[in-house]
């Protein structure tokens, strides 16, 4: 094993954590059992770098088997680094019956002809997505394993989520992308987070509320017996209608974990007491940012629990948070900003762009 | 105008009831939980996020004994809404009967402002201000034995004692240099 390649196991070692090292090694198999067996996952991080290039030295694994490794790793935690979502547009006729093989064959080859020292590993995950490591190199340096880029596709869905890309690869991944996905072109879809799950969730619809529907009111009998007799909440009945709204608007289980939200605004200044702003031609443009560890989850908490100065909670506001920007939203306000900056008039508009942070 | 009043109802047998109102309504259950826990007497408790209570349970609703207003420091919508509770109580209330709990005064992010302002009302009112920690389930055993102390005196339960008499020894008072700046 050379130098390069110990250093890049070194570093994977260093960054995968150590209650995740044994299922790891385990899943990529590798390791003989009694090598497996012999090492001692109690020692330090440094002990079992060592011991672990040992092995690999034994076993003679090359970079390949190592970024075999790190894929495997990064397939189980997507969590982190920034994933940024794209769509590709306007599909040829028969972009829907590409299929895997074809799909691998023909960005692997489109790609090298685009840049010559390139090396793709293609791997399909249990949930129909597919995840290709890239490792850039260019004509006259062989790919560098250190920063490689991570993409991940599901092959009947337009959008494709990319992590740890530069500028310069970017227009190089998106023809290979275009190509052997049989479509036109591909544009930045103004998402983009930390949390896979979040992003692809919300990009593809995967959690169960479409649009502000009637919830259905849970069945007495299904209700958990009340906590105890002696305990007696006066108001129960307009917390059961707040919780109603909320689960209407936001639906009742798990919400994608949005964490930022940054809108453009356009809006004209209202209040009586200031002249010169309130004279003003032009539409007054802000940026508006939204944080939060949960978004969705502190907006439908916020709705059940009644904070009735906030007026962001009629259903259209919230679905803006959670359909990419396609159409102007209604604008939502927070109770903090001086009431005279905005208003919440229809001629409001707002153009979305949303990053999970 | 429903104002909640404290000697319309008869009284029960070796039992006290408490009302919690707490704007959040987070840290009243875990009090709920630990004051039903008291064996000695029965203990009652009604929530509230605030009050005027409605009017649909007021046949089902017993003699309230004693009414916690439960602010969270960190939440200024908290403090009006306790402040605008306040109002929905009859007056007999203030005798005694109604105890103000302040939760997160060690937070480094409460105004002081707001810590005067609520020493300030309940002082006013002739309150007594306890302050409390809600995250841990000590802190919780801990609010939850010094309301009960209140409670039975409140409900009448402990002898020689009347909550007018508790409340002038328990009282929040304010120190005559509240107004002027601290040295931090």
């Amino acid at each position: 094993m050379d130098e390069s390649t110990k250093r890049l196991l070194q570093r994977l070692i260093r960054r995968i954590p150590t209650q995740m090292l044994r299922t790891t090694l385990d899943k990529w198999g590798r390791l003989t059992g009694g090598q497996l067996h012999s090492m001692d996952f109690t020692q330090s991080k440094w002990a079992l770098t060592e011991k672990l290039l040992a092995i690999c030295e034994e076993n003679e694994l090359a970079v390949k088997h190592i970024t075999e490794l790190e894929m495997i790793y990064i397939i189980d935690n997507p969590n982190q680094g920034m994933w940024y979502a794209f769509q590709l547009m306007d599909p040829e006729d028969d972009a829907h019956s590409v299929e895997l093989t074809q799909f691998k064959e023909q960005f692997k080859s489109h790609l090298r002809e685009l840049i010559r020292h390139v090396s793709v590993k293609i791997k399909k995950h249990t949930d129909e997505a597919v995840w290709i490591r890239i490792a850039w190199g260019d004509t006259f340096s062989r790919p560098n394993h250190m920063k490689p880029t991570y993409v991940v596709h599901s092959l009947q869905t337009p959008y494709v989520f990319v992590t740890s890309l530069t500028s310069k690869q970017k227009p190089l991944l998106s023809q290979a992308l275009v190509l052997s996905t049989r479509y036109q072109a591909i544009k930045d879809a103004n998402l983009s987070g930390r949390k896979l799950t979040a992003i692809r969730d919300l990009l593809m619809r995967q959690y169960h509320q479409v649009f502000p529907t009637r919830y259905p009111t849970p069945l007495a009998e299904n209700n958990p017996a009340v906590s105890n007799q002696h305990i007696e909440k006066e108001q129960a009945e307009s917390a059961a209608n707040r919780l109603q709204a909320a689960c209407e608007a936001f639906g009742g289980g798990m919400l994608p974990q949005l964490q930022s939200a940054v809108y453009k605004l356009e809006t004209k200044f209202r209040d009586h007491s200031n002249k010169t702003m309130t004279e003003r031609e032009e539409p007054f443009r802000c940026v508006v940012k939204f944080a939060s560890t949960n978004l969705l989850e502190s907006l439908r908490h916020c709705a059940s629990s009644g904070t009735k100065n906030l007026n962001c909670l009629h259903p259209c506001h919230t679905s803006a948070l959670l359909y990419p920007p396609k159409r102007k939203e209604l604008f939502c306000y927070h109770r903090q900003w001086p009431r005279s900056l905005l208003t919440n008039a229809p001629t409001t508009e707002m153009m979305g762009d949303k990053h999970l942070i | 105008m429903s104002l909640l009043k404290p000697f319309s109802k008869l009284p029960g047998l070796c039992t006290a009831n408490i009302l919690l109102v707490e704007s959040e309504e987070q840290f009243q259950q875990s009090l709920a939980d630990a004051l039903v826990e008291e064996t000695a007497v029965t203990v009652n408790v009604r929530l509230a996020k605030s009050l005027p209570l409605p009017m649909e349970n007021e046949e089902s609703r017993p003699r309230i004994d004693l009414v916690v207003f439960i602010i969270n420091l960190t939440s200024e919508l908290s403090f009006q809404s306790a402040e605008a509770s306040l109002k929905y109580l009859d007056p007999g209330y203030f005798l005694g009967k109604v105890c103000f709990m302040v939760t997160n005064a060690r937070n480094a992010s409460v105004p002081t402002e707001r810590l005067d302002a609520v020493r300030k009302l309940a002082a006013s009112l002739n309150c007594p201000l306890l302050f409390a920690e809600d995250q841990t389930p000590d802190g919780v055993t801990n609010a939850t034995e010094r309301l009960l102390t209140i409670l039975k005196v409140a409900a009448g339960l402990v002898p020689m004692a009347t909550a007018l008499y508790l409340s002038n020894l328990t009282r929040c008072t304010v120190p005559p240099d509240i107004d002027q700046p601290s040295f931090d």
